[in-house]
């Protein structure tokens, strides 16, 4: 169905709404029928659950909670929201992984969840002290949560029966690896279940971005996920500009794509590496990570940043692009290419590497789709998603590759996504440098006026699936409430079903074959 | 079999000196002594790290994220940046520490790596330090899987609420002498999310820190010339 259609199916309910951005639909529903209208968009129109938050009702006083959905195959969004004073309303019985949500909201705004099945701490670790909800207005910017140890203790779930045993691992792991906790029940060797828990690093960036003015905010974007630096300063751009209706130059839009797979390069040719190092499969391992290297130093010869950063800037961009960086990239990537898909066939060729990921670490088709899980995770799945060809922004729609998809769900099937994902991003640089075709891109930088009052979500493919972001603008040329729902936060569950009855050895070549980032997923 | 090919083809594949002059990367951030002291750097940037002091700009390249943000305010292009990226500084108790290291283990290093709220880049960054480019083991220095084998905790990001307790218990755990390595901005002073209500203490409150390593992400050629200064060999 489409986004006018629905509306007036909506209307015809009585229920207020409204459209922004063309693709943004609003429906203002009272609290108690909030479930209801859920209800029939997920399971009638079969729309998919994409995040819930929570933000302050600056006229009417009170909080506003969006559940947003949205509609892969009209490219639309849909927010439902309601107002209330003390709770939000449970959505757990409809969709599985709300809870994650409602749990975070719960935590930063003091709301309760009323009916909800997990109502426990999510950021709220047992140091935080009793009573603080850091999202509201009346909690001031540069106060810290004081680390008094009053909250109460997280509860893991239990183990009993003969056999059966727990391993605790983390949050400081073994290598150079962020922090986070996971729980291991194990009964003999195989693993029973899995519990997460994360959060360690919370930082409270969504705090700091409302407090931050927009013309600064793009390096703190850039610092959520260092990883996915382009991919999120590209998710500022992509806000500011559909807020303030800039037009984007072309060949700025051409050089941004070129930015995006670039970094889509090292960090698959990153992952694909430690898929091979979590196997002891040293010889591939080693070279995969040197030629990751190869693709650093490129990004930093060419925007002299090896994450690429402060290059992608709302309204402008940062970098000049001559044509002696079209030729260095060219030929680096092309000598890159070559030895990798040399590498890459004879890893596949090797039966001690395939007998150890071949139906190893699966997430059936139906748990991802409970999971909502996106991006490479997602699509190994047998979800056919990818924000490039849906919400297809800047260079993407001129440049349309059909969505990589895989059925089986295991660590070979994401492997082999993986290095696909490596040819498609050499395709995409080649696509945007022949569009650019030997032009300067010269710097250009603007300053950015927000006006108040305005509200807008964009999406973006980042190495590890969509990250949505939601801004509304406020005074002072900042934002009222900034909201990312990234990819790594609905992606960690996976992880858990796809343990479930592997050996433990088997755990960190599952992890890395998600490769989830705990930076993004943490905020 | 074709990985001996391959092998014997391309070679080695390390760089031989790390340590090369590297002009795409960035480094100290310099002003000139045309700088007027009008202040307009210090309002652009996101960090604080520019004070006016007797009418010139003065940059904290601790603190600093290394964004180009000043340099591209100046209007007197009295900032630049240097491409020197061996910026790495030993604090006081460090000097001291250089001795003992060398006395103690000749030159070698185990080190833990403890992230308390990084945006994961010093991370990439540290363990591209032993890929097979910088190839870090060949001086001896090594990351290991436990604090109780290590002779120092390499820390990145700000330190977290949530984390603080196992930053604490990883020192304590930890056998002497007990080094603390601060990598990038965050580690030393919290960077860009100082002002941020989850992030509770610097670093140096916590622990005194022996060496920092300043940059967002410092290079891995600039993290392996600040483990070298630590341990005497630059």
């Amino acid at each position: 169905m489409k986004i006018d259609q629905l509306r007036e199916k909506l209307d015809n309910l009585k229920y207020s709404t409204n459209i922004k951005n063309r693709n943004e639909l609003y429906v203002y529903v009272p609290k108690g029928e909030a479930v209801d209208v859920a209800s029939m968009l997920y399971t009638a129109h079969k729309l998919n659950f994409a995040a819930e938050f929570c933000q302050q009702d600056i006229e009417g006083g009170g909080f506003l909670i969006s559940i947003l959905f949205i509609s892969r195959k009209h490219n639309y969004y849909v927010v439902i929201r309601y107002r209330t004073e003390d709770s939000i309303i449970s959505i757990q019985d409809l969709v599985y992984q709300s809870h994650l949500f409602e749990r975070e909201i719960s935590d930063l705004y003091g709301l309760e969840i009323a009916g909800g099945k997990d109502t426990r701490n999510l950021v709220k670790h047992e140091a935080w002290e009793r009573g603080v909800y850091p999202l509201r207005k009346d909690f001031a910017y540069g106060t810290k949560i004081k680390d008094n140890n009053e909250t109460d203790r997280y509860e893991f779930k239990g183990l009993a029966g003969e056999g059966g045993y727990q391993i605790a691992v983390g949050p400081v792991h073994a290598g150079i690896i962020e922090p986070g906790h996971f729980r291991f029940s194990a009964i003999g060797e195989s693993i029973e279940n899995l519990e997460i828990r994360l959060m360690y690093k919370h930082r409270g960036i969504e705090k700091m971005m409302e407090n931050v003015d927009a013309n600064k905010l793009s390096l703190i974007f850039e610092r959520v996920s260092g990883e996915s630096t382009a991919a999120y300063s590209e998710g500022y751009a992509h806000l500011v500009e559909s807020l303030n209706g800039y037009q984007t130059p072309e060949d700025i839009k051409a050089l941004r794509v070129l930015l995006l797979e670039l970094e889509r390069a090292y960090n698959f040719l990153e992952d694909v590496a430690g898929i091979c190092v979590d196997i002891g499969f040293s010889y591939p391992a080693k070279k995969f990570s040197y030629l990751s290297e190869l693709v650093h130093q490129l990004c930093e010869r060419v925007t002299g940043s090896r994450f690429l950063r402060n290059s992608i800037i709302p309204c402008g961009n940062n970098v000049e692009y001559k044509n002696v960086n079209s030729v260095d990239i060219m030929d680096t990537m092309g000598a890159i290419m070559d030895r990798f898909n040399k590498i890459a066939k004879v890893t596949l060729a090797t039966v001690s590497f395939l007998d150890r990921v071949e139906n190893t670490g699966i997430i059936r088709n139906d748990k991802a789709v409970k999971l909502c899980m996106t991006g490479v995770a997602g699509r190994a799945s047998g979800i056919i998603y990818d924000v490039r060809n849906s919400f297809s922004y800047e260079l993407y729609p001129k440049m349309k590759k059909p969505v990589l998809t895989e059925t089986l769900g295991g660590v070979f099937e994401r492997y082999k996504l993986k290095l696909e994902e490596i040819r498609n991003a050499f395709d995409y640089i080649k696509g945007a440098i022949e569009f650019i075709d030997g032009r300067t891109v010269p710097k250009e930088r603007n300053d950015i006026a927000l006006k108040e009052g305005l509200e807008a979500i964009v999406s973006v493919e980042t190495v590890k699936g969509d990250l949505i972001i939601y801004g509304q603008t406020g005074r002072d040329n900042r934002f009222e409430r900034i909201y990312m729902k990234t990819p790594s936060f609905a992606n960690w569950r996976g992880l858990t079903y796809a343990v479930m009855g592997e050996i433990v050895p088997d755990f960190p070549l599952c992890n890395k074959s998600l490769n989830m980032s705990y930076s993004e997923n943490d905020r | 079999m074709r990985f001996i090919y391959d092998r014997i083809k391309y070679g080695k594949e390390s760089v031989k000196d790390p340590l090369y002059a590297n002009e795409n990367s960035y480094g100290r951030i310099e002003v000139k002594d045309s700088c007027s002291g009008c202040g307009k750097c210090s309002r652009e940037c996101p960090v604080g790290a520019i004070k006016i002091e007797t009418g010139k700009a003065r940059i904290d390249g601790k603190s600093c994220i290394y964004c180009g943000k000043c340099i591209d305010a100046c209007s007197q292009e009295a900032i630049s940046n240097s491409h020197e990226y061996r910026i790495a500084d030993l604090e006081l108790a460090g000097d001291d520490l250089r001795k003992k290291i060398y006395k103690k283990f000749n030159r070698s290093l185990v080190l833990r790596s403890v992230d308390t709220g990084s945006c994961n880049a010093c991370m990439l960054e540290l363990s591209a330090m032993s890929n097979n480019y910088y190839s870090l083991s060949r001086y001896g220095i090594d990351f290991s899987a436990s604090p109780r084998h290590a002779d120092g905790i390499v820390v990145t990001g700000p330190v977290a609420i949530n984390m603080k307790e196992a930053l604490i218990k990883t020192y304590e755990a930890m056998a002497e002498p007990k080094i603390v390595i601060a990598v990038g901005a965050c580690a030393h002073d919290g960077g860009i999310f100082k002002e941020s209500y989850g992030v509770v203490n610097m670093l140096s409150e916590i622990f005194p820190v022996d060496l920092t390593i300043p940059g967002c992400p410092p290079s891995p050629q600039a993290l392996i010339y600040g483990l070298l200064k630590l341990l005497d060999r630059v």
